[in-house]
């Protein structure tokens, strides 16, 4: 019973899956964590999943950013089967058409907020001269250029999210994939978070997904996509 | 395709050594233990083997001696075999030797324990060796000048009461008094000093050629009562003869003695066969040492093992973020490399100073060859532990990676 938007349909489709199913395994059980997903993402949209927990959100974002394999189904980037490339083919995609950002931050300990910024440029084509100047500007952007030094265990959880969504941007992704962003934030800074995501929409064009289990939150988005026992129950423009 | 370039690897890796100081420390102890112990016993070996051959260099490497008893086993080491200490030479034995070895020095000698007096000390249990004039020039211990002189043929045919002291014994004796001139007495007779030999060294635990008497073989045979030799030197001119030699002497003595009651060989001989126990004693040193490169390995091995938890997270993390799986294994493999190097090299260190101490006591040798061994090894232990479990994560998902625990 999945309903698309009509409005959609002039942009282009970014994202695409087809069929995905994800099976666990373990031992003689098996599970299927996703059971048959179809979903379209469009150039510029601003997406919210969201649904119990344990229904697959977190399965469903690893598998559109790359992090995992689906058991079958097709994920569609700009309309080219990205899910069974060759190790450095998708490593090149991770690093510099999707951003993803952790609930739980991961950033590397013992290491400043600039270099944990700038290690996706490590693995980039971009000319290392330019790299500190990024760096730099990315963490500004995000309200942290006092902190450029400091390493996670000195920042606060607001401010490490925002070194991590620095890290996301900074090879200028087009897609931002976000799960549960702000789970791990108190109200103030997860509304900060959300807020720079929507100024990150509407100033920058960039496709954002994001999965959150607060229905305030989900509401903000154009589109509200609700998934449960791993199928996509409704998906909803508002 | 190698995107973060050589340099960038090496200097990320140098950051993530800096920044885990413990982790780093507690895997280059391990490689610093297995290193240093290597160095040490292998040094301890050589040391031993270089100061033994040192020894029998000064002996002369041409001189055959004639012994009673069976010296060596068919292998060439030392034998076993109760030795027929009972059968002494004499000098129809001497005469004989003489006359077919015209152009050869031809030395007999006779040894006795003895205890020793000089004014009111005495020292007991010391040899007393009765020979010839030639031997002292024969085994290097003709006195320096200063230090007085070997006994004459003269002396010898006349049964001269001299004596010649190995440096120790001297010591022993008179002190800081010179002896020259000075008498001691041995089995009631006295002796005049005439000489001094220099100091030769002991031969680890074996009776000192330092603490010899020398003196006629006259004198020695009027002791004892009798005309027995123990031992015969024989000195010969040309040194590529020696092996005929030793041949035609063997087939000589047979004449009169039976097989295996005496033994015939040069210096040489001597040297391989202590050689053989010393190879033995550094194989046995280099299993110890090759127990602390072990033991060194699995310090290393351990500390990757606690550590794999954290490293396979950053190995999902960068894989999340665009890390291919060859530019991780390039970064933990210099890694390993760097962190090798760095408790080799501070091992080389301690194993050389330490060498340089046991020296202070002990003959020790540094070998570039146990430098290789100990570095080689080790190194190869710090970059398998280390590259091994980045090698598994690499092929992890990244978020199978992430979520590792
Ligand atoms: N690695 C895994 N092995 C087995 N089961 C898993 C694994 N990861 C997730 N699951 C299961 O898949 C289901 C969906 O998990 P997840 O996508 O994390 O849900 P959500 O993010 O919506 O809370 C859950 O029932 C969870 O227990
Ligand atoms: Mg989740």
């Amino acid at each position: 019973m999945t309903k698309s938007s009509s409005e959609n349909k002039h942009r282009p489709v970014v994202l695409e899956l087809q069929n995905i199913v994800k099976t666990y395994r373990s031992g003689n059980t098996s599970f299927n964590a996703l059971n048959g997903v179809d979903l379209k993402i469009y150039q510029g949209e601003f997406v919210s999943i969201t649904g119990p927990s344990g229904s697959g959100k977190s399965t469903l974002m690893h598998i559109i950013g790359l992090l995992d394999s689906p058991t079958s189904g097709q994920v569609l980037l700009e309309g080219r089967d990205i899910s069974r490339l060759k190790e450095h083919e998708m490593a090149q995609i991770r690093n510099v058409t999707l951003g993803f950002v952790f609930q739980q931050f991961n950033l590397l300990p013992k290491t400043s907020a600039l270099e944990n910024v700038l290690l996706p440029l490590l693995y980039s084509d971009v000319d290392k001269s330019l790299h500190h100047e990024m760096g730099v500007k990315m963490l500004t952007k995000v309200g942290l250029d006092t902190k450029l030094k400091n390493t996670p265990a000195q920042l606060s959880g607001g401010q490490q999210q925002r070194v991590a969504i620095a890290r996301a941007l900074i090879n200028n992704p087009k897609i931002i994939l976000a799960d549960e962003p702000t789970g791990n934030l108190d109200s103030k800074s997860g509304k900060d978070v959300m807020e720079f995501f929507h100024k990150l929409n509407q100033e920058e064009g960039r496709t954002i997904v994001f999965v959150t289990h607060d229905q305030e939150l989900a509401a903000q988005a154009q589109r509200v996509v609700v998934i449960k026992d791993g199928k996509i129950s409704i998906s909803k423009t508002q | 395709m190698i995107k973060p370039s050589p340099s960038d690897l090496i200097k990320s890796s140098v950051r993530s050594i800096a920044k885990n100081k413990g982790r780093t420390l507690l895997t280059s102890l391990g490689i610093i233990i297995g290193v240093t112990s290597v160095i040490l016993l292998t040094s301890i070996g050589n040391g031993l083997k270089k100061y033994v051959s040192d020894q029998f260099e000064s002996l002369g490497s041409n001189v055959v001696y004639i012994v009673p008893g069976k010296v060596f086993n068919d292998e060439g080491g030392f034998s076993n075999t109760e030795s027929f200490v009972t059968l002494t030479f004499d000098d129809k034995d001497i005469s004989k030797i003489s006359r077919q070895f015209k152009n050869d020095l031809v030395i007999p000698s006779t040894q006795l324990a003895v205890d020793v007096k000089a004014g009111d000390k005495i020292k007991k249990g010391r040899s007393l060796i009765g020979t010839t004039p030639e031997y002292g020039p024969a085994n290097n211990s003709v006195p320096k000048e200063t230090n007085g002189r070997w006994f004459t043929q003269e002396e010898t045919d006349k049964n001269s009461k001299v004596a010649v002291l190995g440096n120790k014994i001297a010591q022993d004796l008179f002190g800081s008094v010179n002896p020259l001139g000075k008498k001691i007495i041995v089995k009631g007779k006295n002796l005049k000093v005439i000489g001094v030999v220099d100091k030769k060294g002991s031969t680890f635990g074996g009776p000192s050629l330092d603490d010899h008497i020398y003196t006629t073989i006259g004198t020695v045979q009027n002791i004892t009562g009798n005309s027995d030799i123990n031992t015969i030197q024989v000195k010969i001119k040309d040194k590529s003869l020696i092996n005929k030699t030793k041949t035609d002497l063997e087939k000589l003595l047979l004449d009169r003695y039976e097989k295996d009651t005496f033994s015939v060989f040069d210096s040489s001989q001597l040297l391989s066969s202590i050689n053989s126990i010393i190879g033995t004693l550094t194989i046995a040193l280099t299993g110890i040492a090759a127990i602390s490169l072990v033991v060194g390995g699995i310090g290393i091995m351990n500390i990757m093992l606690v550590t794999v938890s954290e490293r396979t997270k950053e190995i999902g993390l960068r894989k999340a973020i665009g890390a291919y799986p060859r530019a991780i294994l390039v970064q933990f493999l210099i890694e390993a490399i760097i962190l090798s190097a760095l408790g080799g090299f501070i091992g080389v260190v301690l194993g050389a100073l330490g060498t340089l101490a046991i020296n202070q006591f002990f003959p020790a040798q540094i070998t570039p060859g146990s430098i290789i061994l100990a570095f080689g090894v080790s190194s190869l232990v710090g970059v398998i532990f280390g590259v091994a479990p980045a090698r598994k994560a690499s092929k992890l998902s990244p978020i199978e990676a992430l979520r590792y625990e």
